[in-house]
Formats: C-alpha cells, structure tokens, sequence
C-alpha cells in the first residue's frame, strides 16, 4: 500500500472514528474526480485499507461481546 | 456509748442497726416517681415495687390500703410522696408512702413532647445523623418478644426475600417496667456484635402504655449512641414512639422492616439480567449501525469498482481518439482538397498543358526561361522543355 500523498498515518494505527471518517473523504474525493490517474489509484487504494482497518475493529467488536453474550449467565449468587 | 467503735469496743447489732435508721431517716420526706413493679395487698396494708423505669433500681412501698385508693395497673406510672422507713428488726428498708397519685396519660404525653424537644434540642433526631441500611446485610439483628408475631414476621419476610439472611434474635420484654432496662441491653449487646451490621427493633401493636418503653428517653439515648444502624418497627402505622424518631431508619410495621432491610435477591438478580442484556442489546445494536455505514461506504461504486475509474478513463480516452481521429481525418481531407485545389490550379498554371499543345519552353542550363533571343548568344546551351521530355540544343 503506497504511502498516499499527504502522508497521513498508516489506517491500522487510526482510531476507528478516524479511519471511518478519512473513509467517508476518499470516497467523497474519488467520486469528485479532478485527479490524476495515478493519484485516483492511489486513494483508490487508501480507502481499501482504512475499509479494511474499520472491519477489523468492528469484528473485534462483535467478537468480545459475543463473548460476553447474556445466555452465558453467571452463577446465581 | 462512746463515739467510736474498734475492734476492741464493738458496737452492738442493736446499736449499729438504730444509727443506720437514724441516718436514714434523716432523708426526710421525698416526692418519688416509678413505675410499679409488683403489688400485693395483705389486710389494711399495701406492699408496692416501685422500679426506676430507666434502671435496674427499684424500692420496696408500703402505705395503707386507703391511701392507695382502687387498685393501680402493673406498670403504672406513679408519683409517690414518702418516708424512708427503716426496719429494725430485720433491717431491711422500705418506703412509707403518705400519699400515692397517678401519672395520667395527657402528662404522660406532656412529658413525651418535652422530652422530644430535649432530644431534638440535643440533635439526636437530626436527619443527618440517620445512617443507610447496607444493602446485603452480613448479620441482621432483630430484638423483639419471645416467640411474638413481629418475630415471625420479621424471621419469614427476611428469610423469603433472601435465604442467606443470618439473624441474631435477642428476645425480650416489650411492654412493662423492665421492657425499657431489656431492650437497651439488647440494643447495645446487638451493637458490640461485630458480625451485626443492622438492628431491628420490633414489637407488634398495643395501648399507649404498652408502648410507652420505646420511648424512654435512656432506650432513644442507647439507640442514638449505636454504632450500628437500626431499624425501629414498633407499633402500626400511626404509632411514633420516641425511638423512631431517633432510629436510623422508621418502619410502619415489622414485615416493612424485614423488607426494607433485606433485599428481595430474585429481584435483584432479575434486574441484574435485565440491565446486562439491555446494555449488551445497546452495544450490538451500535456495531450493527456502525457496520452498515461502513458496507455503505465500501458499495459506493468509487470504492467497490475501481475498475470504473479505468472504464472513465478508457471511455474518456476512446471518446479523446474519435475526437482526435475524426479532426484528422478532417484535416486530411480539407488537406486533400487544398492539395485537389492547389493542384489544379497548378495544373492551370504550368505549361504542361500549353506543351502538350505543342509548345516548348526554351531553359538556359541553369533553368531561366529564356524570353528574349536577345539574351541568347550562339553556340549557347539550351534545354528544350517539351509536352514530352527534354532536348538539349545549342543555339546558332
């Protein structure tokens, strides 16, 4: 994944908040158009990987809280 | 008999009995509030205990039958006017009693406001010295009468809400002249328990009298002092004796007590259920929101299809190249037709068309067109241009 122009953060180390809203701006910049081939690639690209980043938080998500899911009751006290 | 007695000199019992009554009797005669304990009536003579009703104290009464008047209610209030009497013969110590009153109810209540207003003066009702129940007690300790209602109340409303509960129960009197003494001791034996984290103090309903131990100002006075909250469940719902108002926490009735001190735990954990599904619900509910945005985001065609930026680019490209082809192809033809005009009107113009008439043009050798003989010496070198080919000539 190839550094993008402004050389902002790698997407894995963005928060979830951040990653989803840099997310949103790509995808708003890519459909404007007015970029060059190489630099439509290019965010093409860093949108894949903060898509990428925001799934995998979310999936941690839904993960630990199946885990703590209520049907796993705990001892009656 | 000399004034002072040795072991050598001894006094008499005699003696040392008459100077013990002489002491006494130089008490002289007392005004003596209590409450009566016993009473028996042996010919014209009465026989009375008169018991402090915040003591263990109490003295023996005697008087005449008439002075007494109709027979008097164990645990009467009485205001005695007497003599210390001392028996000689077996030195035992009694009160003669010359006249006998009744501390009717409207002083009785007198005496309970003014000592309401001591208490309040003292701030020992004052709200803020009212500790909370714990939430789970540890140890509940319940003084009440044997085998009472309010202890079964209290036993089955606490056990039913939470089978753990562990219960300490201190019976005692609950109405009556020693009622007061009992349940101070049990209060504070409850209250040096270390196990004991709350104090219930019940007793069913009754007359004003019967509860008037629980507002004896040494029974509020032991409740303020507890290091232990306590509970006060005395009485029905209208009766406010001194003691709820110095208690931590009032009851209308034992059962409210039990429950307002032991949790119902079936509830509790229900509830625990309750708010742990509600907040685990709260969270999915916010991934699933959040997962929707982001397959959102990822559909958009600019994200899912990069290839349509390519496909843009391409048609841009293809519609670029018709453009470019059709504007060549345009040029080249006006090219052609120029070169289609150009052409003809050179053809107009060059002499091919006069020679293939039959002229000729006549070139020197460095490819003037000669037109005048004049500029042509003999002997020189010219070209003939003809419709076909060239002549080399040497002019005469």
């Amino acid at each position: 994944m190839s550094e993008p122009s402004e050389g902002s953060r790698p997407a894995v180390e963005l928060s979830y908040e951040q990653a989803r809203d840099e997310l949103a701006e790509v995808v708003r910049r890519l459909e404007a158009g007015g970029l060059t081939l190489e630099d439509s690639l290019t965010l093409w690209e860093r949108g894949e990987a903060l898509a990428a980043a925001c799934q995998v938080r979310l999936d941690g998500a839904r993960e630990r809280l199946a885990r703590q899911a209520p049907d796993e009751e705990p001892g009656q006290s | 008999m000399n004034e002072r007695s040795s072991p050598d000199a001894p006094w008499p019992v005699r003696t040392v009995a008459r100077k013990i009554g002489e002491w006494i009797g130089k008490l002289g005669e007392v005004w003596v509030e209590g409450q009566l304990a016993q009473l028996s009536t042996r010919g014209n003579s009465c026989y009375l205990v008169l018991r402090d009703p915040a003591a263990d104290i109490s003295l023996a009464v005697t008087c005449r039958r008439d002075v007494l008047g109709e027979p008097v209610a164990e645990g009467a209030r009485l205001i005695v006017r007497a003599r210390p009497d001392f028996f000689l013969g077996r030195g035992t110590l009694s009160l003669r009693a010359s006249e006998v009153r009744r501390v009717g109810i409207g002083e009785l209540l007198a005496r309970l406001q003014r000592l309401r207003q001591l208490l309040a003066a003292e701030g020992l009702l004052d709200p803020a010295r009212k500790r909370a129940l714990p939430f789970l007690p540890r140890g509940l300790g319940l003084v009440t009468g044997r085998a009472s209602a309010a202890e079964h109340d209290v036993l089955t409303v606490s056990r039913g809400r939470w089978p753990g509960v562990r219960v300490r129960v201190l019976n005692c009197a609950v109405q009556g002249p020693n009622a007061a003494a009992e349940v101070i001791d049990a209060v504070r034996k409850l209250d040096r328990d270390a196990d004991i984290d709350v104090i219930v103090i019940a007793r069913g309903g009754g007359s004003m009298e019967d509860l008037l131990p629980f507002s004896d100002e040494a029974l509020c006075r032991a409740v303020a002092a507890c290091a232990t909250p306590v509970v006060s469940a005395i009485g029905h719902e209208p009766d406010t004796p001194l003691i709820d108002l110095v208690a931590d926490v009032r009851a209308a009735t034992p059962t409210d007590a039990a429950k307002r001190v032991v949790p119902d735990v079936a509830e509790e954990t229900q509830r625990l259920t309750q708010l742990r599904g509600r907040a685990l619900r709260a969270l999915t509910g916010r991934v699933d929101t959040e997962q929707r945005g982001l397959a959102g985001l990822r559909s958009r065609p600019a994200l899912a299809d990069p290839a349509v930026l390519v496909r843009l680019r391409r048609t841009d490209l293809h519609a670029l190249s018709e453009r470019a082809a059709r504007s060549i192809a345009h040029r080249l033809d006006a090219a052609a037709a120029d070169l289609d005009h150009a052409s003809a009107r050179v053809a107009a113009l060059s002499p091919a068309a006069t020679l293939s008439r039959g002229y000729a043009v006549v070139q020197h050798i460095d490819g003037h067109v000669v037109a005048d003989a004049a500029e042509v010496r003999s002997g020189q070198r010219l070209l003939v241009r003809l419709a076909a080919g060239r002549l080399a000539v040497t002019a005469e």
